[in-house]
């Protein structure tokens, strides 16, 4: 690998990088919004990097493995990979948050993590909520989920909210549900089973922009 | 001189050319086809580990690259102890003061030892940084909310193994097994050409393995089931073993692990332990990084001795502090 493919290898990571974080928001499908800033310096300082190295001359070879910093360049042009759906929230399920008391006035929009901490201290009974998420088919019905990620999509867990009274929307599609919560029962093998929403409106809305939820 | 740099200055640049090319037909051709929802699941994965982990990478190969070019071997000399023994504790408590990931402490732990820190030290910083600085010990104490006991484990437990294997390394560890330390600036180079020299390098060997390491790390994300690690979440020895094995395998950063063990509700707080230790220092990703910047024979010979190190500090300290 010549000193010359190292540098264009570099400008073109770094132009990816830009792309994702910089001129559109798809860096959101990966790490957390925060990330952005760090993202954008990096892709900056790997064009510039790239283009001095092109163009000087002192000769440096690296591995052939060094073409793989490539390769997560051709996943994000052919796969444009797409923020964690149904697929991953089947797989991997959160713990549930610690019982949280519902305060202050009646919030109509809550995170599912909220959502998910208030049902566990029973203070919702009575209050009309609105929940975004996408869609998850289970035998049987269909849940509200959302991913909520700590770090990059690697971590990610699934927030889960099964959602009564209404038929289940197309699988991964981005719903807005209104309901009530409705109390559930103890599986009787001890397992956790996610809190119920009876929902009395479900609207389809567009993806969000930031897909995942982060951690209170 | 002068002549190759107007004849390389005029080559079209046939990597470029070829790459974006494979990228447009790609795009056109494939993209239509690639939609399965397991292979765009793991295409997310494999992106958010390299997308995560390359600014850090960067950040630590700049770091290393600076103090190869900025700081002078001589204050290394005066900063650690002169005897090797002694050196590894202090530059392993140094580790807190790096706050990142372990991509950003494996290239700065390379620069230390071509300014002339000796290779246990600065392995002991290497092992210690990316589990013990401020940043990865506040998100532990997140994660375990009412259990401080834990974030003092982890401290403890990495700290000691981080002590250990550069004491272990200074006693058996062979000049051989270390990496060639990297050449000092040619004659007549300034230090900033001998600054981006060391970065590119730097970049294309350990960036080129941590692909390596976020291609299996993002394929064993998608394919374990996460019911098998259930079921062996209530075996006493095992379920250690198990998430040891787990944190080598996911290869997630340890600024978010604590999250993944705290999520790992079957197993036992020791297990847990195992998880948060044991994936700062070993997993496919750093194996890969290892590999890349310090060579074969020195990973062939580390990466076990750390495992096996990182494991029994484990089952010790969450006997003892858990």
């Amino acid at each position: 690998m010549t000193r010359q493919a190292q540098g264009w290898l570099l400008v073109v990571l770094g132009a990816t990088l830009l792309s994702v974080s910089a001129f559109s928001a798809m860096y959101a499908n990966y790490v957390r919004p925060g990330f952005r800033p760090v993202l954008i310096a990096t892709g900056a300082v790997l064009v510039a990097l790239g283009l001095l190295a092109a163009f000087r001359s002192r000769p440096g070879h690296a591995p052939r493995v060094a073409w793989l910093l490539a390769a997560p360049v051709f996943a994000i042009v052919l796969v444009a990979p797409p923020a964690l759906g149904s697929y991953a929230a089947r797989r991997q399920q959160a713990p549930p948050p610690p019982a949280t008391a519902y305060s202050g006035a009646p919030a109509a929009d809550l995170t599912l993590g909220e959502f998910i901490g208030r049902a566990q201290g029973g203070s919702l009974a009575g209050r009309r909520v609105r929940l975004t998420g996408f869609v998850v088919t289970t035998e049987g019905g269909w849940h509200l989920a959302r991913m909520r990620i700590n770090c990059c999509a690697a971590d990610a867990l699934a927030l889960e909210v099964t959602v009564h009274g209404a038929p289940a929307p197309p699988e991964d599609s981005w719903v807005r549900v209104t309901g009530t919560w409705m109390p559930g029962k103890d599986d009787p093998s001890g397992a956790y089973v996610p809190p119920a929403i009876s929902a009395t409106e479900v609207v389809p809305v567009e993806p969000p922009a930031e897909p995942y939820e982060e951690p209170a | 001189m002068t002549t190759t740099t107007n004849r390389q200055a005029i080559r079209p640049p046939w990597a470029f050319l070829v790459l974006v090319a494979l990228l447009v037909a790609g795009r056109f051709l494939l993209a239509p086809h690639l939609t399965d929802p397991a292979l765009r699941t793991w295409a997310t994965v494999f992106v958010a580990v390299c997308v995560q982990a390359i600014p850090f990478l960067v950040f630590g190969v700049a770091l290393s690259a600076a103090i190869t070019a900025f700081v002078p071997a001589s204050f290394w000399t005066r900063a650690l102890p002169r005897r090797t023994y002694a050196a590894v504790p202090v530059a392993g408590v140094a580790g807190a003061v790096l706050p990142g990931c372990e991509c950003a402490s494996v290239p700065v732990a390379s620069g230390l030892m071509a300014r002339g820190v000796a290779a246990p030290a600065a392995l002991a910083f290497l092992l210690a940084s990316p589990a013990i600085n401020p940043v990865v010990l506040a998100a532990t104490a997140v994660a375990f909310p009412g259990e401080p006991s834990m974030v003092a484990a982890r401290f403890a437990a990495s700290l000691a193994v981080a002590v250990l294997a550069g004491w272990i390394w200074a006693r058996f560890g062979r000049a051989a097994w270390s990496p060639a330390p990297r050449r000092p600036a040619a004659p007549g180079q300034g230090r900033w050409a001998a600054f981006l020299d060391a970065m590119c390098h730097d970049l294309l060997h350990a960036g080129g393995y941590l692909v390596v390491g976020a291609l299996a790390a993002a394929t064993l994300n998608v394919v374990i089931p996460r019911e098998w690690l259930t079921a062996l979440g209530g075996v006493p020895v095992v379920s250690v073993l198990v998430l040891a094995l787990l944190a080598v395998l996911l290869s997630i950063c340890s600024e978010a692990d604590a999250f993944v063990a705290a999520s790992l509700t079957a197993f036992s707080p020791t297990a847990k332990l195992a998880f948060l230790v044991v994936g700062p220092i070993v997993d496919l990703k750093l194996i890969a990084l290892h590999t890349g910047t310090f060579g074969r024979a020195f990973a062939r010979r580390f990466v076990p001795l750390v495992l096996v190190l990182a494991i029994a500090v484990s089952f010790l300290s969450g006997w003892a502090l858990l």
